[in-house]
């Protein structure tokens, strides 16, 4: 069932086998995998059905540095079904090679490998709703698409592997009727949990403090419970929850909130290809389910490892919109109706980039002379990306040029110092607020240059194209934007050593018997995948293991 | 009985390939297949003076099924030793509920006349003396009209296909030819008697599997996302003009030009959470399914589009 707190008489208490804090991808994931258990599980939800701006206020904080991280109420969602109301819904699995430690990458390593994740991940596609777990071109084609870039060959890159794209699957819409309909779960909204209580021992948590905006004063107890709040939301309920520990719960040795990653991400320099233009094929392929798959260039593990690099992934983009001399009348419509795209995703669609009049008058001439394609494009976007519920999931320009920028996407290398803090101030239910201080190191700004130089050059090698690009830009590129919004990783990570990690390999506290973190958060490394995908299978994993915990018990 | 439907047509050809039963039929349907048609001339109450056992398949509406119960209710009365009644029915008696059901759970008509005669149908089979109940979930197969044949044109033309949330149900399928085996199946084992048995194979797929998987054994490819909207439009606005269009059309045979309405039954089906749970039928008769893999490639080869007019709703062949 699915109610309200706002129902429940003040100083009501929920009992339950297991309580799952955030009703986000992790939190109904585990939900529905539990359902049939015979558990009963509480899914607390700080937030109702529908967007709400003073539970959305709870989510705002600080930032050290305003252009290298975007405020902290940006890119989450602090509602039923979280950030998936706002995911794009690109799917991925990590790479073998994201699990193990790497000597050139520090603080590197999972406790698992990949192989933990396997049974769990082709159930996490279907619930994003991605088809089967198929990531190469030859397990997702009976056929096998067009090449990316005909006569490309590189011992570097893969052409072939995929990403695949959800709808994007909003899980709380999507899954409400699942939810609703289930006889052991109760699913609260409006439920803000505000600290977790431990036992004198310190080593189990015997309830969480739960407050609604309205005033009422709640609490919740459970044999299990499963933090899955977000990458920055989990620390900061560890850390505020400080009545046993000063420095917080899981918090021995100040690792808590430390490690925060996100992806680093930008677009750059010019690819020029010598071809005709339908050697090129950067957009989408269509699998026989209905999947839009998209190839991209992967920069290839022995690569990673000969040149001590982070993983990495780029596309074929367009040029930037923002610059009227593409003389593309799409992307000039896209710029002037940039206040009708949302924050998350124009930020890097525009960019902040200042643009004159005169500009702006070429970006309205842009469209005056190809009105065909700007109204072939609207109607495109309009009846398969508006209008559909599995939408066309970006825009895909061709360029008659033969004229493209890449678009990449790096790991970043886990780094202490890049942190999720507590703020002194106070949210609305008293709550300290988060202070983001998100860094990156020389070894990133190192993945992507050394990543992008190998690429021009097989490029130039094949004889297919240049790609040119300005080697001195790659570090401001990468943080033009500053860091990738809405992959909040790493800052409760998984490990053996309580030392240096939050979480064991069971997603469980160190220390603390009943308490799971589920979520971005327990990554120790970011991989160049979209996190979305892996944390669904890694909270299909942890009620796994919370199942076979409820029948040992 | 039933032979001129899907499910006894192929119940029928079964036992006529069995090596041990000679079956009559109650029409002339099967004509050529070494099946006699004696029931259809001499009447029913006389075909039963020499029969053994009678599986009663009749599903073609409410009318039908109840009319075919009653009369082997009427038929049966007063022998001594009436024949061995293996008695169709359907999972549409367990209602509209969710969650698992098995044998012992509550019945119910609420899901319309089909399924209220189903129940009523089912009661007189069990007043029968020598009697067994089958209730299959959703039979398809070649030749299946219903869910197999429909389905297949509206994947071509992109009528149906993903049903994103609306296609959570359970799709509790059970192929045409393990039905009669476990039809078969009933008239060879006494342990069977006075039994119900639910039929459905197991780890059913949901609505949207079967869909998806269907579409991609036929190559109606690649599947199609149906809106919301789309659904409503089809079983709202279109379904009622085309239902009663089929109803005028088809007294002038002019009705296979017309794409087949989508039911809000079927929708509804779609997103029933329902599990039938056959392990009495597997443990009890040692009863077993193909694969729905097998079952599929099987119905899509009978119903692939390149044998069919484009647009026109599919037809059942020779099988």
């Amino acid at each position: 069932m699915i109610l309200s707190a706002n129902e429940l008489p003040d100083g009501h208490e929920i009992d339950a086998d297991i309580c799952i804090v955030g009703a986000g991808a992790a939190g109904i994931a585990m939900a529905l995998e539990l359902l049939d258990s015979g558990l009963a599980v509480v899914l607390l939800e700080s937030g109702g059905l529908e967007e709400d701006a003073a539970t959305q206020a709870l989510y705002e904080g600080s930032v050290a540095d305003e252009r290298l991280h975007s405020p902290p109420d940006r890119y989450r969602q602090r509602r039923f079904g979280g950030s998936t109301t706002i995911w794009g819904g690109r799917c991925m699995p990590f790479d073998a090679i994201d699990f193990e430690a790497r000597s050139y990458l520090p603080h590197s390593g999972w406790p698992i490998a990949l192989d933990a994740l396997m049974p769990f991940y082709p159930k996490a596609n279907g619930l994003c709703e991605a088809g089967e777990f198929s990531y190469t071109v030859q397990q997702a084609f009976a056929t096998a698409p067009r090449p990316m870039m005909r006569g490309f060959a590189s011992t570097n890159f893969s052409t072939d592997t995929l990403e695949r794209f959800s709808c994007p699957t909003d899980f709380g819409a999507r899954y409400a009727h699942k939810l609703r309909a289930a006889p052991r779960l109760r699913v609260v909204l409006h439920a803000n949990v505000t600290e977790l209580e431990l036992d004198e021992t310190g080593r189990r948590i015997t309830g969480l403090q739960v407050r609604t905006l309205g005033g009422r004063k709640l609490s919740a107890r459970a044999r299990q419970v499963v933090l899955a709040t977000g990458g920055i939301e989990v620390p900061r309920l560890l850390l505020a929850s400080r009545r046993r520990f000063p420095g917080g719960i899981g918090n021995a040795h100040d690792v808590v909130g430390r490690y925060y990653m996100c992806h680093l991400a930008g677009t750059i320099g010019a690819l020029h290809f010598t071809g005709p233009v339908s050697a090129i094929h950067h957009g989408y392929d269509v699998s026989d389910e209905g999947i839009y798959c998209r190839r991209r260039l992967a920069l290839l593990p022995a690569a990673q490892r000969r040149l001590g690099l982070g993983n990495f992934v780029a596309r074929l983009h367009h040029p930037r919109i923002t610059d009227p001399a593409h003389r593309n009348a799409v992307l000039s419509l896209l710029f002037l109706a940039k206040s009708l795209i949302p924050y998350e995703y124009a930020k890097r669609l525009h960019g902040e980039d200042r643009v004159g009049a005169t500009q702006w008058l070429q970006h309205i001439g842009n469209v005056a002379a190809r009105p065909f394609d700007a109204v072939a494009f609207a109607w495109h976007m309009l009846r398969d990306r508006k209008l559909a519920e599995r939408k066309f999931p970006s825009i895909i320009i061709r360029s008659r040029a033969n004229l493209y920028s890449l678009d990449f996407h790096a790991e970043q290398q886990p780094n202490a110092h890049s942190r999720v803090m507590l703020d002194e101030r106070v949210d609305a239910l008293g709550v300290p607020r988060v202070r983001i201080d998100w860094r990156y190191a020389q070894g990133d700004v190192e993945t992507v240059q050394q990543a992008l130089a190998l690429l021009a050059a097989d490029i130039h090698a094949c004889g297919i194209g240049r790609f040119d690009y300005d080697a001195a830009t790659v570090e401001a590129e990468m943080t033009r934007y500053g860091a990738y919004g809405g992959h909040h990783i790493g800052t409760a990570r998984m490990g053996i050593d309580p030392r240096s990690s939050v979480v064991d390999a069971d997603c469980r506290v160190h220390g603390v018997d009943n308490l799971f973190i589920a979520g971005a958060a327990v990554f120790p490394t970011s991989s160049q995948a979209n996190p979305t995908l892996t944390i669904v299978a890694l909270a299909l994993r942890l009620a796994d293991r919370l199942k076979t915990l409820a029948t040992a018990q | 009985m039933g032979v001129d439907e899907f499910i006894g047509r192929r119940v029928a050809l079964a036992l006529a390939a069995s090596g041990w039963a000679q079956p009559v039929a109650d029409a002339a349907e099967l004509r050529g297949s070494g099946i006699d048609g004696i029931a259809a001339r001499t009447g029913l109450a006389a075909a039963l003076d020499n029969a053994e056992a009678v599986v009663n398949c009749v599903s073609s509406g409410p009318k039908a099924i109840l009319h075919a119960a009653g009369a082997l209710d009427a038929a049966f009365a007063g022998r001594s030793r009436p024949p061995l009644l293996v008695h169709v029915s359907s999972m549409s008696v367990y209602g509209g509920g969710a969650g698992t059901v098995d044998e012992t759970s509550a019945l119910s008509g609420e899901l319309g006349p089909y399924a209220q005669a189903k129940v009523d149908a089912e009661a007189l089979a069990r007043q029968q003396q020598r009697h067994v109940v089958l209730r299959p979930g959703v039979e398809y197969g070649p030749g299946g009209e219903l869910w197999s044949g429909r389905i297949a044109s509206w994947l071509y033309a992109r009528r149906i296909g993903d049903l994103g949330a609306a296609g959570d149900g359970i799709c509790n399928l059970v192929h045409v030819d393990d039905l009669a085996a476990a039809a078969l199946l009933c008239l060879r084992r006494p342990e069977a008697m006075g039994a119900t048995f639910n039929l459905a194979m197991p780890d059913a797929p949901t609505w949207n599997e079967y869909l998806v998987r269907y579409a991609r054994a036929l190559g109606a490819v690649p599947v199609r996302r149906i809106t919301r909207r789309r659904r409503s439009l089809e079983t709202r606005l279109l379904a009622p003009p085309l239902k009663v269009a089929q109803l005028v059309l088809q007294r002038a045979g002019l009705d296979r030009w017309l794409p087949a309405p989508i039911p809000p039954s079927l929708l509804r089906l779609a997103g029933q959470e329902i599990r039938l749970d056959s392990t009495r039928a597997r443990t009890t008769l040692g009863w077993q399914c193909r694969t729905l893999d097998l079952g599929l490639a099987e119905t899509a080869a009978y119903y692939a589009r390149p044998q069919r007019v484009p647009g026109s709703p599919i037809r059942p062949g020779a099988g």
